[in-house]
């Protein structure tokens, strides 16, 4: 048992720490809060999910947790502690040490992220060189290995190729051999699947499901697509203009939701069983100009639930059960939500 | 069983092919791209030819001045007014001529002769020799030190580009050519030892320095360009430093035009050079390069044009050849980007 364990070069515990973390933009038109106070952490080899609309600031705050964000005009608040190293305070020396080896990203678009005129093998051994100092000959056993591991057909051959020569599933798990060389113990997945269809999709999910499972790593997966967060992660944390509105395991948020939002981004989901040519619900407006934020609860503009107090006082991140925590005043089943709900006509008086 | 039916079904697939499928008709301009192409190369490739082998063929070196010994020189004929300003007598090397000094031959052909006597072929060919390794030399350093500002001001950004930018500016607004005489002329009279004799150092100094900003510009965009390309941050985040990135990363994708840019910037300096020459201020006298044989013939345009004309349209269809040359590499040069 004791051996086992040793072989296991990861154990449980808390991998990061993010703390209060906070990332503005400095733009002729003001100050965006693009991450306004984020807080959670996350264990070696949990599988976590960010979700949110588009312009809620879930790449900033991918790309703020690595530090891969240019400093010019940038406000940063916070802390990060990777294995408890504070990572905002680091050199960008000691940083670019930790980038692909200890934590690696992989893009939305696997189109523009592979070099248009360097051989996918040459990219590919990149970090096995800029890390390992490998040697060319060196690198070549280990990419071949990468290849396979990501299932890739005739690896060797696609050495000598270039990125446009391959589909896009292929090249993005070119993009996930890459994160993977190293061996990170955490990866960041910024809408991995975003550009491929739906087939595609399911298949680089699984993909970077099997190898955080085989290689003991966490995952950070950046999407606004809940249906790929349900099935491929054990945590999830809902954004909304930059702060975070709820977090809760993933089955609990799916069963049990508190904040209005999810709510609406829920049944924005199509469902198989509504009948043909059903109008997708939408959630109305837009997310907030993150220049300057409505008072109180940023999603109340949008939110059917909204009252005199949503408008002026923010609500805090409280606690429903242990792990799961919501910012909402009248959150999911508290009785202003059933109010409207009657009123809506989505439901009877008495249940 | 199966196997073998899905086999016969690819077959017949196979059978009846779709011939617009399988041969994409070339657009026309395909073909004649190509014979650009070919009829460039062989005229370029007869040009270097000439230039690094003029000693070896059976050319005439005029350049006698540089002869200690005057009998080592086959053709010194500024005292004899019959063989001065002969028209060009269009055949290759026709033998009309008697021995000049000793009993070595001297060729009157194709161009004709010029004020000292001197065969124009021969000399046009010579003259090659500096004109392309003047142009040649300028826009590799040129390139060299262009690119490496270029690289530098579009990665870093901030205040290192606007200082180099601002730079480049500068020597932007000044006139080319007023430009490039004043770094002759500064040249020249650092070496004022040797006033007479001018090296082809300063004028390719010249070329260098009025080389660099359009190609340090030009850099500079296309590097801003593919920096903020996702691959550069995938890149980063793999942990790739600032220098690998630019090296690895961004300048084989700015290479394909600095590499038109080259090609095209290298024609354009071999004229800048008969520009400078035609003022005066190339490689003097004895050593020929196009320019300086246009504007010694200037003077003679009315009654022996063949002087000043004969190495224009050289240096013309030279100029010609190196930019359709330029022109269809950068077509082949395009880089394929993944898309769809």
């Amino acid at each position: 048992m004791s051996t086992l364990q040793t072989a296991v070069r990861r154990e449980t515990g808390t991998l990061l720490e993010i703390e209060d973390l906070a990332t503005h933009f400095a733009t002729p038109g003001g100050v965006v809060r693009a991450v306004d106070g984020v807080t959670f952490s996350l264990d070696h080899g949990q599988r976590l999910g960010i979700v949110g609309e588009s312009g809620c600031g879930k790449t900033i705050l991918s790309r703020s947790i690595m530090g891969l964000l240019p400093r010019r005009n940038v406000i940063r608040k916070g802390s990060v502690l990777f294995e408890g190293t504070e990572l905002t305070t680091m050199s960008l020396k000691d940083r670019q040490k930790i980038w692909g080896a200890e934590m690696a990203m992989i893009f939305q678009d696997p189109m523009t992220s592979l070099n248009p005129v360097m051989k996918i093998g040459k990219q590919l051994a990149e970090p096995l060189r800029i890390h390992l100092g490998s040697t060319r000959e060196n690198a070549q056993e280990i990419v071949l290995k990468l290849l396979q591991d990501v299932g890739i057909p005739e690896p060797e051959k696609r050495l000598e190729q270039y990125a446009h020569e391959l589909s896009g599933g292929m090249r993005q798990r070119i993009m996930i051999a890459m994160a993977l060389a190293c061996g990170p113990s955490v990866l960041f997945a910024d809408e991995p699947t975003t550009a491929l269809d739906v087939t595609v999709q399911a298949q680089i999910l699984d993909l970077i499901e099997d190898q955080c499972r085989e290689r003991e790593m966490a995952l950070v997966l950046v999407t606004h697509d809940l249906g790929v967060v349900a099935g491929h992660t054990d945590q999830i944390i809902v954004m909304y203009a930059g702060k975070i509105v709820e977090i809760a395991p993933t089955a609990t948020l799916f069963s049990k939701m508190k904040m209005p939002y999810t709510e609406a981004l829920f049944q924005s989901i199509p469902k198989l069983a509504d009948p043909s040519h059903t109008r997708l619900t939408t959630i109305g407006g837009r997310p907030p100009n993150l220049v300057a934020p409505p008072d109180g609860c940023s999603f109340s503009p949008r939110c059917p639930y909204a009252t005199d107090t949503c408008t002026k006082v923010e609500p805090e991140l409280q606690q429903a059960e242990p792990g799961h925590l919501f910012a909402c005043h009248y959150p999911v089943g508290s009785d202003r939500w059933n109010e409207v709900q009657v009123s809506l006509g989505r439901r009877s008086g008495g249940h | 069983m199966s196997d073998g039916w899905v086999r016969t079904i690819t077959l017949t697939d196979t059978a009846t092919p779709d011939p617009s499928y399988d041969q994409p008709t070339q657009p026309r301009f395909r073909r004649r791209g190509r014979i650009t192409i070919w009829v460039s190369s062989a005229w370029l490739l007869f040009i270097v030819f000439s230039a690094v082998g003029a000693s070896f063929l059976p050319y005439v070196n005029h350049s006698c001045d540089q002869f200690e010994n005057e009998n080592l020189c086959t053709t010194h004929v500024e005292t004899n007014p019959l063989l001065a300003e002969r028209p060009p007598s269009w055949a290759l090397f026709s033998e009309t001529t008697r021995p000049i000094v000793g009993d070595a031959p001297e060729r009157f052909g194709l161009f004709g002769t010029d004020t000292n006597g001197y065969d124009l072929f021969s000399r046009t060919m010579f003259g090659a020799r500096n004109s392309l390794l003047i142009g040649a030399l300028s826009i590799l350093f040129g390139i060299l030190i262009g690119g490496i500002l270029g690289l530098v001001a579009g990665y870093m950004g901030k205040r290192v580009d606007k200082v180099i930018d601002t730079i480049m500016n500068i020597f932007l607004a000044f006139p080319a050519l007023l430009l490039a005489i004043f770094i002759v002329g500064f040249f020249d009279s650092s070496t004022t030892t040797e006033a007479k004799s001018r090296s082809i150092a300063p004028i390719v100094i010249a070329l260098v320095i009025l080389s660099i900003p359009p190609i340090a510009r030009l850099v500079r965009a296309n590097t801003i360009v593919f920096a903020q390309r996702e691959f550069v941050l995938a890149a980063r985040g793999l942990g790739a430093k600032n220098g690998r990135i630019i090296v690895r990363e961004i300048l084989p994708n700015v290479m394909p035009a600095m590499v038109t840019f080259a090609i095209t910037g290298m024609a354009i300096l071999v004229v800048a050079e008969g520009a400078l020459a035609y003022l005066g201020l190339s490689v003097t006298a004895p050593t020929p390069t196009w320019g300086a044989m246009i504007f010694g013939g200037q003077t003679k345009l009315e009654t022996a044009w063949w002087i000043s004309i004969m190495p224009s349209i050289i240096l013309f269809v030279t100029v010609l050849a190196i930019n359709l040359l330029g022109d269809a590499l950068s077509e082949k040069f395009r880089i394929r980007e993944a898309i769809g």
